[in-house]
């Protein structure tokens, strides 16, 4: 149990954080340099997984996503299929909870790169595409790193929402944080232990890089 | 020849080149001025607040007037009575901001690279982008980054990749503010000399008297917001 359980949840971490840091940036660009009205409510709203309990997140994805859900009745309607109680249920569920931690990180170091550097850019005649990867994504990079390293630290550690979307079916949905809630109420303290220490040097590791880049932005490399 | 008429009501944020300045500036007040830059070196006088800087971005399409028309020779960059408004990169302008902005994560010659608006093979745009290194003296400084770099040497830089994208005109934001005297002394030369070079006009944004003497062929004097002298 423990090897498919630390499997499916490094395969689940891994692609939800690769969508959280595609669409966290692209948030995250948006907030930081798009003008249009509802731009901190729309904050707000990526964020809100990080204050909600996370059965409420879970709540709200099924009645999103849902066989009968608002999107998820289509889906169904289309398709015969159904995301909840796959693996792909538990990347969603990974995803949204780690969403605001990578639009945090990677929208302070967007604004935190100095617009000068992009006007400069434009008055050489570059567009916006290539002088947001080529000047403002480099310049940016240590806080989107950070992002990154959160993102997969809490993608890693999701719980709630991913037992209400995804379900703890073991060898299907079953992550280790799932795991290890079953294994200490089966009184399987060892095997508890195990998994518990794995992901703690896991998210040690993840904070102490993390801390690291941090510290070497405000030393003053540029 | 640069033609520019330009209206535009500033707020608080929206002036000066510079930050301790912007903070004093806690009033709105009205840009208006009507000039034309010939060719040399055309100096843009006046005291902190007076609309320099703001004339220049407008001129490169940095902040957009509320009324006015910007136009080089035949090609309009804007015209409120007829609606264009070209983009900052579609306006074929070189700008030298104050503090460099040479981009920290480029060597000096990646950042001339950068600039290189030539379409041609990449050796062709790396042979230019030595040019205009050598052009400015700092070929020897190539591959180092601007951290490595002084504030003469990154200014160098800075004009080198604005000439690199083949501008038809050149603005300079105050660019000698944050160097030394004896690199002031220096590059001024080197800027006059570099417009001889170039052929292309100069704007050259300074509330600096010794500079604005050392350097101008011609000078517009501005004072809150409104052209006081030309001369």
């Amino acid at each position: 149990m423990i090897w498919s359980a630390l499997r499916l949840s490094l395969i689940v971490t891994v692609v939800a954080t690769s969508l959280v840091v595609v669409i966290g940036t692209a948030c995250a660009f948006i907030l930081a340099k798009g003008k249009f009205r509802g731009r901190e409510l729309l904050d707000a709203v990526i964020t809100l997984p990080l204050v909600l309990p996370p059965t409420v997140t879970g709540y709200y994805l099924i009645v999103l996503l849902g066989r009968r859900g608002l999107i998820g009745s289509y889906l169904y309607e289309l398709t015969g299929w159904s995301v909840v109680f796959t693996w792909w249920a538990a990347v969603i569920a990974a995803a949204v909870m780690a969403l605001p931690l990578m639009v945090k990180s990677a929208r302070a170091a967007i604004e935190s790169v100095n617009p000068q550097y992009e006007l400069a850019s434009y008055t050489l005649g570059k567009g916006r595409a290539e002088t947001f990867f080529r000047i403002t994504l480099p310049l940016a990079r240590r806080g989107i790193f950070a992002g990154i390293v959160l993102s997969f630290a809490r993608a890693l550690g999701e719980f709630g929402a991913t037992l209400m979307l995804a379900g703890n079916i073991p060898g299907k949905t079953q992550t280790m944080p799932l795991a290890i809630y079953e294994t200490v109420v089966a009184g399987e303290n060892k095997q508890a232990q195990i998994l518990a220490l794995i992901l703690t040097a896991l998210s040690l590791t993840a904070i102490y890089v993390t801390n690291k880049l941090a510290n070497s932005r405000t030393a003053g490399l540029y | 020849m640069l033609y520019v008429s330009i209206k535009k009501r500033l707020g608080a944020c929206e002036g000066g080149g510079d930050n301790r300045v912007r903070d004093k500036e806690e009033r709105t007040f009205n840009l208006e001025v009507e000039f034309t830059v010939p060719g040399g070196v055309t100096i843009l006088f006046g005291p902190s607040g007076s609309g320099k800087t703001t004339c220049l971005r407008a001129i490169a399409g940095i902040v957009t007037p509320d009324a006015g028309r910007i136009a080089l020779g035949r090609q309009v960059f804007f015209d409120s009575a007829t609606g264009v408004n070209l983009q900052i990169q579609d306006r074929p302008v070189g700008f030298v901001f104050q503090d460099y902005a040479v981009f920290p994560h480029f060597t000096a010659e990646q950042n001339v690279l950068y600039g290189v608006r030539a379409e041609g093979s990449k050796a062709a745009k790396r042979k230019r982008a030595r040019e205009l290194l050598q052009l400015l003296g700092i070929e020897y400084a190539a591959q180092q980054y601007p951290r490595e770099l002084s504030g003469g040497e990154a200014q160098r830089v800075a004009l080198a990749r604005a000439l690199a994208s083949d501008p038809a005109v050149l603005l300079l934001d105050e660019p000698l503010s944050a160097v030394d005297v004896k690199t002031r002394e220096r590059l001024l030369k080197e800027i006059s000399a570099l417009q001889q070079r170039t052929g292309i006009p100069f704007l050259y944004v300074t509330h600096n008297t010794a500079e604005a003497k050392a350097i101008g062929t011609s000078e517009i004097i501005l004072e809150e917001g409104r052209v006081a002298q030309v001369c």
